[in-house]
């Protein structure tokens, strides 16, 4: 570990505990397997793409999925920084900055792709597709094209499967929505394939089409993960990996301070730093009972050992609470 | 979105069974089927060595007029030759009216938004000292004609057997 904090403020321990640590180094491997995976597809799809428009949107997105495990490699340097006192949160951030960086990366894209796949349909481009000479053999270039894009339907979503699990476990945003990429590249595939045989049969809307598909799919992904990553950097209340529901340990972490025999009611406002929270748990003494400095470090260290999320916690006795930081409490409404 | 993609695969699928025999690549307006055993309409720009049109006769003469003749022959059709400026062919054979277009194109053509241009059969250094790359043009998704071309300059350059 590169740093350690044992004080009583700012994020606990270091980056990362052990557990998650090693996930962690797990899901950069993945990510080097992917890059190297997309590199050679990239290079691959490039050499074959011809003038399919289908094929050179699925070039143009395999291209773009390096964005995010890119992303995803940088974030994981950064966030091994200590904190200083220009940066008192720490550097978990960097995951939501990557996050937004490749969601709007594959936003702004895919926006082109749509585009011009859409202008060649209005504009009746009839994609040529010729001959290619390999070991001596001549053929047209559309079966190399479809052969080339088996193996990319097939990898990505083996990576993405694994890569999902690790996202869970790290509660990392960034490696799922690579993970998401990865399995939708199946479909990109396909409707490659479809657009490539299409030209073969002489429909060649069919190629427009399939790349028009393929761009949606990709301004689909930036638009969810513009999103996600706008809410999360701008502290909306902290959700699960997946963005499925809140996250439960806000919950729990407010059922263990309300528990607390000093305790008359509690409140937090969790925000996601990344893979951890940041976590401000104010809490209204019982009358005549108010807490000493051992009690509220206390329950601070109680906090933190509800899970290795809740990395930097702050215990602030108050005498009221706003009620919207109440409005999930049936009792006080 | 994600649904419209196994749809669109059963589609194509069933396009391809249920044609039968249908090759690959075909013809989005069937103009290899027409020329075969009727006319191939070839534009030409004068181009030498590629391309001499004789100003008296208009007999078409020169290396590439040379690979359409035996190209021709080959799918037993009749050469209709089309001379104009390359930009007026351009236009025509975008329309249809023309099928082929030859004089001297190279990979660096300007027209290749407008023509199908067809994979280098021989490079050639040009005066100024730079590698060309001989190409052919041909209609937009005319892609049996594309390949069936493709094939015969390849056999006559001695590029595959």
């Amino acid at each position: 570990m590169s740093w350690h904090n044992d004080a009583d403020a700012g994020p606990v321990g270091g980056p990362l505990p052990s557990g998650p640590q090693e996930a962690l180094h797990r899901a950069v491997r993945l990510e080097w397997i992917t890059i190297g995976f997309l590199v050679v597809s990239v290079i691959a799809v490039g050499l074959v793409a011809g003038q399919s428009q289908a094929m050179q949107a699925a070039w143009a997105e395999d291209g773009l999925s390096l964005l995010p495990p890119i992303a995803f490699l940088i974030a994981t340097r950064i966030i091994r920084r200590p904190p200083s006192l220009r940066h008192p949160y720490g550097h978990h951030r960097s995951i939501g900055v990557a996050h937004l960086v490749a969601g709007t990366a594959l936003l702004l894209m895919g926006g082109i792709l749509f585009i011009s796949s859409v202008l060649g349909l209005i504009q009746l481009e009839k994609p040529p597709v010729g001959t290619t000479v390999l070991f001596g053999q001549q053929f047209w270039a559309g079966w190399l094209m479809i052969g080339v894009m088996i193996p990319t339907a097939v990898v990505p979503v083996i990576l993405g499967r694994r890569k999902l699990r690790l996202a869970e476990e790290l509660h990392d945003k960034v490696l799922r929505a690579d993970a998401d990429m990865n399995k939708a590249d199946w479909t990109t595939a396909v409707a490659t394939i479809v657009g490539v045989l299409g030209i073969g049969v002489g429909w060649w809307w069919m190629d427009a089409a399939a790349a028009i598909l393929v761009s949606a799919s990709i301004v689909y992904d930036g638009i969810t993960n513009v999103k996600a990553a706008v809410e999360d950097l701008t502290d909306t209340r902290a959700t699960r990996f997946d963005d499925s529901e809140e996250h439960p340990l806000i919950d729990e972490a407010e059922d263990l301070a309300r528990a607390v025999p000093w305790v008359r009611q509690a409140a937090a406002r969790v925000r996601d730093q990344g893979h951890v929270f940041h976590v401000e748990m104010f809490v209204i003494p019982e009358p005549g009972q108010d807490p000493g400095l051992e009690q509220l470090m206390a329950l601070r260290h109680q906090l933190l050992d509800i899970h290795w999320k809740l990395h930097d916690v702050a215990v602030i006795p108050v005498a009221s609470l706003p009620g919207y930081l109440l409005a999930d409490e049936p009792r006080l409404r | 979105m994600r649904r419209a993609v196994p749809l669109l695969l059963a589609g194509a699928v069933g396009l391809l069974t249920g044609c039968g025999s249908v090759t690959v690549p075909a013809d989005v307006d069937g103009t290899l089927d027409r020329a075969t055993d009727g006319t191939l309409v070839v534009g030409v720009s004068e181009h030498p060595p590629w391309v001499d049109i004789d100003e008296k006769t208009g007999e078409v003469t020169g290396i590439e007029a040379d690979l359409i003749a035996s190209f021709a022959e080959s799918i037993n059709a009749e050469v209709q030759w089309q001379p104009g400026p390359e930009s007026v062919l351009a236009g025509q054979v975008e329309e249809g009216a023309v099928d082929i277009v030859v004089g001297g194109l190279t990979t660096s053509s300007p027209w290749s938004s407008h023509l199908a241009l067809t994979r280098p059969y021989a490079t050639v250094t040009s005066a100024g000292g730079r590698e060309e790359q001989m190409v052919m043009g041909v209609r937009m998704g005319e892609n049996e004609l594309l390949v069936e071309l493709e094939k015969h300059l390849a056999r006559e350059q001695g590029e595959v057997s």
